[in-house]
């Protein structure tokens, strides 16, 4: 038997494809450390990459959070962590990203707004620590493929007590 | 209060050697079970503990409920407007009255059997009251709530009820350093919302130990220092700032910006657009206060260590970091970050923006700071090496911000209530205070 689909579901399959695949590449850069990588080929020149806290999640404005990057600032996390500079990531800890529950929210075209969630895997200097969360991406179209524009990951867990730190970029 | 000695009389943890110049502490005091026990009923349910801050409680009403010395406990502004401080914990059967982190109510309901407690503690509502006989009196009920007192918007509570000390003198010296905060704004401080919520698999003593250690700045966080030098900061090398003991367990460390300050402290690494503002705030400052105070608070970073778990560190932000042991090695650690309630919105960005750089779990130092404290802890598995030192700057009359001086005034007060002493100076040690006397 075929499934036979309209004109629209086949093009919805296929954004949804190239966007899983997207994310999935992002995912295999961050575990590989390949993060300048990461940085200049699959963000934006105005990429904004954040972490609320935990308590208030992101929903009320004018909160602090956990990390809130620009670009410049994101660059210099990435450069610390290759460099050996971040003394918690040297050695380099071993991480496994596994992103599920790939949604496109909105397609406007030129952009689209995806909700994900991720389970980070980190394991290092004799600790496993899983990070869990809710991702949103806001990607820009960018010929066959996207940029990062904005890049939240929302953590489910009420406190970081046991990890202690969040020294990987999520 | 005489607390009996478990362990044999010339057993130290703390080593002081005033002749000598030599100051150690037994590892034991990080590792031991038994004395981190000992710890919670000797010092925690003893001493002044940090609650909250007064604007986390704005309004009638409003609460927070949180873990104060690892006792739950609900910090509340009643419909009088007064801020008390009450066990979480119903009287009828023991449930948490209070099990959302922070809210507004006017009464407290416990969801066990529906006993209802106003904002004030008093035990308003009781459903099928004819099961209890006459001498039932619902004002004998009441939340139990703790002795508490607040010093500049700074809320503390006593889980003793014979701790001989006032809050005010029970901060002693720290006092002028809360001054130094609390006048940062003339309509008041508030708490950011946003608790940075992480810890550390280590004793929590190394983290307060942590926070008052200077000396470590260049060596650790040289990932810090070359970002903010990249931005244009004034390289943190300048050297000056000392150290001070202030009494009964309190210390700080003052000295130059190493960076910016957003209050009034403009760099380059701020940009050219918020400078007007700034220095208008410094200049502002100086007609307050005149030009010296107006420099201590405008242009002095500070670093004040109050005994036993409170760190509030003034630089390029304000953080106030609470520190609760869990067990001998682990710890709870609540940051949360403080400014002034009439902040301009684009330097409140830049302030919130520079703590992330620094602080919280994932800074470009706090991260640091934590593994190096937990690689302290792996280290003291090997029993071999018996002693820590904290010997730096016992030579000197005025100890330099790289010196160790704090550490050891915490380590003091700690090793006396430890022994059951009620905490009074020792005569011994004022050589290493300086002017800072409980009043």
């Amino acid at each position: 038997m075929t499934i036979e689909l309209t004109v629209d579901e086949t093009a919805q399959v296929r954004l949804w494809h190239r966007v899983s695949q997207f994310l999935f590449r992002e995912a295999r850069l961050l575990d590989e450390w390949r993060l300048l990588e990461w940085y200049d080929e699959m963000l934006t020149d105005d990429i904004r990459y954040s972490v609320p806290a935990t308590d208030v999640r992101g929903e009320t404005a004018g909160a602090l959070g956990l990390i809130d990057d620009d670009a410049a600032r994101l660059r210099q996390r990435i450069e610390q962590l290759l460099n050996g500079e971040v003394w918690c990531e040297n050695p380099r800890s071993r991480t496994n990203r596994m992103i599920s529950n790939v949604e496109i929210l909105t397609d406007r075209g030129t952009h689209l707004d995806v909700a994900a969630n991720v389970i980070v895997y980190r394991f290092g200097h004799g600790r496993s620590d899983a990070y869990v969360g809710k991702c949103r991406f806001e990607l820009v179209v960018e010929g066959e493929s996207f940029r990062v524009r904005r890049r939240v990951v929302v953590l489910d867990h009420e406190t970081l007590y046991e990890h202690g730190k969040l020294s990987i970029i999520l | 209060m005489t607390i009996e000695l478990q362990r044999p009389v010339g057993d130290l943890i703390v080593v002081d050697d005033l002749e000598r110049l030599s100051f150690r502490v037994d590892r034991r005091a990080y590792t031991d079970d038994d004395l981190a026990a000992q710890e919670m009923t000797r010092i925690f349910d003893r001493c002044w503990l940090y609650v909250g801050h007064e604007s986390e409680v704005p309004g009638p009403g409003s609460y927070v409920a949180r873990d104060v010395g690892g006792r739950p406990v609900v910090m509340a502004r009643g419909s009088d407007g007064v801020i008390r401080v009450f066990a979480n914990s119903c009287t009828h059967r023991g449930a948490l009255i209070c099990s959302q982190p922070a809210g507004q109510t006017r009464s407290f309901r416990c969801p066990y059997h529906d006993w209802t407690f106003s904002n004030q503690g008093e035990l308003v509502g009781v459903p099928i009251p004819d099961g209890y006989g006459p001498g039932f009196r619902k004002a004998d009920f009441g939340l139990a709530q703790h002795r508490s007192d607040s010093y500049r918007g700074f809320v503390f509570a006593t889980f003793d009820p014979e701790q001989p000390r006032t809050l005010t003198e029970y901060l002693a010296g720290a006092t002028e350093y809360l001054d130094l905060i609390d006048d940062q704004s003339e309509v008041g401080m508030e708490v950011i919302q946003g608790a940075q919520l992480h810890g550390a698999r280590a004793n929590w003593k190394l983290m307060m130990e942590n926070s008052v250690d200077i000396y470590h700045f260049r060596a650790l966080h040289k990932r810090y220092v070359s970002y903010m030098e990249s931005l244009g900061s004034v390289p943190p090398r300048r050297r000056g700032g000392f150290g001070r003991a202030l009494g009964l367990g309190h210390g700080a460390n003052e000295l130059p910006p190493a960076a910016a300050r957003p209050l009034a402290y403009w760099t380059p690494m701020f940009g050219a657009e918020v400078r007007p503002r700034i220095e208008a705030t410094a200049a502002k400052f100086v007609d307050r206060f005149g030009a010296e105070r107006a420099e201590r608070i405008t242009g002095t970073n500070r670093a004040l260590l109050i005994f036993p778990n409170l760190m509030i560190i003034d630089a390029i932000a304000i953080t106030i970091r609470k520190i609760d042991p869990i067990g001998a090695d682990q710890m709870a650690i609540t940051s949360v970050a403080l400014a002034p309630k009439d902040e301009d919105p684009d330097i409140r960005e830049l302030r919130k923006s520079h703590y992330l750089t620094f602080l919280g779990p994932a800074g470009f130092a706090t991260p640091d700071d934590i593994e190096i404290i937990e690689s302290c802890q792996r280290g003291y598995l090997n029993r071999t090496v018996r002693y820590s030192d904290l010997s730096r700057g016992m030579n000197k009359e005025v100890p330099e911000t790289t010196d160790e001086l704090p550490a050891r005034e915490f380590w003091r007060q700690w090793d006396r209530l430890m022994r059951g002493d009620d905490g009074h100076l020792e005569v011994a040690h004022r050589a290493e205070m300086q002017g800072a006397e409980p009043r």
